[in-house]
């Protein structure tokens, strides 16, 4: 029940701040509602743990006969931390909304809250049936905001592919458990076959929502920080919370090697790009390609923990990063802390990250955790030019700050309280190489031209005409399967298309027939 | 009074009423309160049982004889028929949103009345002689007065008359069978004979291409209606066949070809609806693929057949009458229903595109809506059976969403400087956001159908152990 009251608590301020717009429009409480219902929603998802686990089950779809599995959701120690990341990232993007230029009562906030509930029921679903339910109402929820938000016909296309993407996750999710209801499993997690188990990792993969890499706001946005970090972060976070579902033996198959070879390519790209980015926001999409990409290699090494924590460090060190707006040399540093949560040393958010066997594959996991925290660290120490809190009002310079520390404070937290074999030493050595690479890095970076930033327009270009190409090549593909299907119609509608179609029966009967005595 | 009378002779003769007397503005509410009423009194009365209204006792008789024919609706068929009149309350309601000429409501009603006679006749075999009636009068319905019938039109009724023979020469030779179960030739015979019969019924690949011709050049929400209610009392005919012949059921190679047949249709759906660029085909594609899961089920080697078929058909008409509806209302904006004409028109018919978008996609079986209940129950009945299957099934289905996801492209391709308005009248905002909700009830509560669906099986006694 207490998960429901949680989700209801983000549902009803978002359903009154409708309500507020709609009757009061003028009104200049409504931002207090909003922060005071994720506010209130942040401590339910603490009280949590007072009884973790526990289950919440909706009345089972009739008849019983062909609905086994009911709705269920479940808090414990792998979706508690994410809850509670969830929460405080919707709470710290109210709080440090503030100091946007356009400061009203805006569907984003009722967007950011929406998302929120929905996250929270996300990471909470513990069998395939609700997170495909949940998935599919996040993903509506999604494209109703964003397709209301945006304007012009490519951003309109790029929401589009947004959401094609997700639902094609939604899609190899189901597959996955046709594969395993064939092998004689039961439509749940605990006991899916471990062909079923790579299919979950490829969902989770497709519906991280890193393509199109870019959201379809402009670089001006306001929507692109506040709602956009909302927007990516808990959409791969209830994406990788299939990663802490898989069970341990899950994902023991000939194709496992390989993918983690993948999933170690794409890490070492992504924090590859990550470092070498303009700024947070441009780099954001390689941040969730290559923590993601390491939340998978835990996975995969056979640690489901591992994938939780590098998921919460997704969601809480990227959330306070990409929140920040303004500059403040003082947040700046403090933000530093996430590179602790990042590093893996002990007893920090990452310490049980890599537990699992990596075998072969240590070195280059390193590599890429180093570039990742060097990124960070840079994007953190970000230059100046940016606007101060100087001329903001006295209140906006408490709270927007506290937005900010409360995500950092819950990486502390979340390291020492999060789970069940958090607060541990874990794989000191390979955190201290990584740490070691890491300050290599940081010096190197301004030293060496290849470490340095490329600029905003190169990144933009090239990502753009190789997806244009990608899409240039699909399209040719398609347009050839369309004048199949046209000959094909043209023949069967055309005059001659009854005398036809009579043939083609005929031989499928003849066909069938051979199949009688 | 009698269960035929009720439900079979009052509402053709309110048809005909409707038809020859009634000004047109009119024809389509009391077509849909008929319809409404009809379907309240199959909920509230049971057949053939003894009501006691205060000092009146009231009882339904549950047949009647006909020229030597009997008619015969029982106590088992009274949730069928609220569900098909409950059905048809909403499509013809939905008539003055759609913009769909009035003699919609009055020939929807006697076609509707003739299938209900089909599932009623005994014996059973002159259902094929009602259904080939309830085709003809349909011509009316899709070629409008003074005009010359289109190709589809045509086509549609060859196929739909082609079938009566095969269904009238099977059944006289599934006589001959049930003498001499071991004659093998004969049964063989009798088989193909019935199979080609319902291959042109439910027009079975390649016979299905009367559909997406009819949804180019006919209205689209009269086109859906027949989608709609052909299909739904053909396998209702259908399944009649596998309950009464044993041999029929038992038959593997029957099974099997029924099976075949499901699977070529939902695939072949799938594929050809994601190539096209006409809104109106797609549909009609989505059609054949929802047709060709309904045969699949009937090949299901399972003991929850008739189950999983009412649980298929009844969200199959919610989502039909929407898309159907919401493309009649972007019809009347865009004349040819072709990509080219409807871009950006999300934003000038935004619950339009919305309802047409929801029901597209709850007929690929996306989650939380009324399509994923039944698409579930038959993954997870033929996951059991077949993963080949499996795989061909979830492939149709997967053209069914590349086909949804093309469509929203192109209706929100819409310029920087168009603005969001809203154009619908409120009659099809009310339908259309009614039919929505509808959509998400069924897909998140799909115990709601459970009252409904319970005594259904009773129908079909030797399909259920």
């Amino acid at each position: 029940m207490l998960i429901l009251i949680s989700c209801l608590l983000l549902f009803v301020t978002a359903l009154t701040l409708i309500v507020l717009r709609v009757v009061q429009p003028n009104a200049r409480y409504t931002w207090l509602v909003a922060v005071g219902g994720a506010m209130l929603a942040l401590v339910s998802v603490f009280i949590w743990l007072a009884q973790t686990p526990f289950d919440f089950v909706l009345p089972a779809w009739q008849p019983v006969t062909l609905f086994a599995s009911p709705i269920l959701f479940r808090a414990d120690g792998i979706s508690w931390p994410f809850a509670f990341g969830i929460t405080a990232l919707t709470l710290s993007m109210l709080l440090t909304t503030v100091t946007r230029p356009v400061f009203v009562n805006s569907f984003a906030w009722v967007g950011t809250l929406a998302l929120g509930g929905l996250g929270v029921l996300a990471v909470t679903a513990n069998n395939p049936l609700t997170l495909l339910l949940v998935w599919a109402a996040l993903d509506i929820t999604e494209l109703l905001t964003q397709l209301g938000s945006v304007d012009g016909s490519a951003n309109n296309e790029k929401v589009v592919i947004s959401f094609s993407m997700r639902a094609s996750g939604i899609g190899v999710l189901l597959w996955a458990t046709i594969v395993s209801i064939a092998e004689g499993s039961a439509f749940d997690f605990q006991s899916m076959s471990a062909a079923s188990g790579l299919y979950l990792v490829v969902a989770a993969g497709l519906r991280l929502g890193v393509l199109p890499l870019h959201l379809p706001y402009s670089s001006e946005s306001i929507l692109r920080r506040g709602f956009g970090t909302v927007l990516r972060l808990i959409s791969a976070a209830s994406s990788l919370i299939l990663l802490g579902r898989i069970p341990a033996g899950g994902l023991n198959s000939l194709a496992t090697p390989f993918l983690l070879m993948l999933a170690t390519m794409a890490a070492i790209y992504g924090g590859w790009m990550w470092l070498r980015a303009p700024d947070e926001l441009i780099g954001r999409p390689y941040w969730i390609i290559s923590l993601a990409s390491l939340s998978v290699i835990a996975s995969l090494s056979g640690n489901p923990l591992g994938a939780v924590a590098w998921g919460c460090a997704l969601l809480l060190v990227g959330g306070g990063l990409f929140l920040a707006s303004v500059q403040h040399v003082w947040l700046n540093r403090i933000m530093l802390l996430g590179a602790w949560s990042l590093s893996s040393l002990p007893f920090s958010l990452t310490a049980s990250a890599w537990l699992g066997s990596l075998g072969f594959f240590i070195p280059f996991v390193i590599i890429a955790q180093a570039l990742v925290i060097a990124g960070f660290i840079r994007h953190a120490l970000r230059p100046a030019g940016r606007d101060t809190l100087d001329a903001q009002p006295g209140w906006t310079r408490t709270v927007y700050p506290s937005g900010i520390i409360l995500l950092i404070t819950l990486q502390f937290l979340l390291g020492w309280i999060g789970w069940d074999g958090a607060y541990q030493v874990g794989a000191w050595l390979q955190a201290v190489i990584a740490s070691l690479l890491t300050f290599g890095l940081v010096w190197a970076t301004p030293r060496f031209r290849i470490l340095n930033p490329i600029r905003a327009h190169w990144v933009t270009a090239s990502t753009t005409s190789r997806l244009n190409d990608m899409v240039e090549g699909l399209g040719s593909l398609y347009r050839v399967l369309e004048r199949i299907s046209q000959a094909i119609t043209v023949t069967l509608e055309g005059e001659g298309g009854i005398m036809w179609t009579l043939l083609f029966l005929v031989l499928f009967v003849s066909l069938l027939a051979q199949g009688t005595p | 009074m009698s269960a035929p009378i009720l439900w079979i002779a009052i509402p053709f003769i309110m048809g005909v009423f409707i038809l020859f007397f009634l000004r047109e503005r009119f024809s389509a509410l009391i077509g849909g309160v008929t319809a409404g009423i009809l379907a309240l009194a199959a909920l509230v009365f049971p057949i053939d049982t003894a009501l006691l209204l205060g000092l009146i006792s009231l009882k339904i008789a549950p047949s009647i004889q006909f020229f030597g024919r009997s008619f015969e609706l029982n106590t088992a068929d009274g949730p069928l028929l609220a569900i098909v009149y409950g059905l048809s309350a909403l499509w013809f309601l939905g008539t003055e949103a759609s913009g769909t000429s009035n003699r919609f409501a009055s020939l929807g009603l006697m076609i509707i009345a003739l299938l209900t006679a089909s599932i009623a006749v005994e014996p059973f075999l002159y259902a094929a002689l009602l259904l080939e009636m309830a085709a003809m009068l349909a011509i009316p319905l899709l070629v409008p007065p003074y005009q010359k019938p289109g190709r589809g039109a045509v086509r549609f009724l060859i196929y739909q008359t082609l079938a009566m023979p095969f269904i009238l020469f099977s059944g006289w030779m599934l006589a001959g069978v049930e003498a001499s179960p071991g004659d093998l030739s004969t049964t063989t015979q009798a088989g193909t004979m019935l199979g080609l019969g319902f291959a042109f019924l439910l027009a079975v690949f390649p016979l299905y291409n009367w559909i997406p011709m009819l949804m180019e050049e006919s209205s689209p929400y009269v086109t859906g209606f027949l989608l709609w209610a052909l299909p739904t009392f053909t396998v209702i005919f259908a399944l009649g066949f596998l309950d009464r012949y044993a041999w029929l059921r038992t038959s593997s190679q029957l099974s099997n070809a029924i099976q075949f047949a499901g699977v070529l249709m939902v695939a072949s759906g799938g594929i050809f609806a994601s190539l096209q660029r006409h809104i109106g085909r797609i549909l009609g594609y989505a059609a054949i693929a929802e047709t060709g899961l309904l045969i699949l089920v009937m090949g299901l080697r399972s003991s929850e057949i008739v189950t999983i078929t009412f649980l298929t058909l009844i969200p199959r008409g919610l989502e039909l009458t929407i898309w159907a509806l919401a493309l009649s209302i972007i019809k009347r904006k865009a004349y040819s229903l072709r990509f080219n004409e409807l871009q950006g028109l999300a934003r000038s018919y935004p619950v339009a595109v919305a309802a047409l978008i929801l029901a597209h996609l709850s007929m690929t079986g996306f989650p939380l809506l009324a399509g994923f209940p039944p698409r579930l129950a038959i993954w997870q009945a033929l996951a059991g059976q077949s993963l080949v299957t499996s795989f061909w099934v979830f492939f149709g289905m997967l053209g069914l969403l590349v086909a949804a996801i093309r469509t929203l492209a192109v209706f929100v391709m819409a310029n920087e400087d168009k603005k969001w308005s809203v154009n619908e009248s409120w009659v099809q905002v009310t339908m259309l956001g009614l039919g929505v909700i509808g959509l998400f009830i069924l897909g998140i509560f799909p115990q709601a159908l459970h009252p409904l669906l319970a005594n259904l099986p009773s129908l079909f006694e030797h399909l259920v152990p």
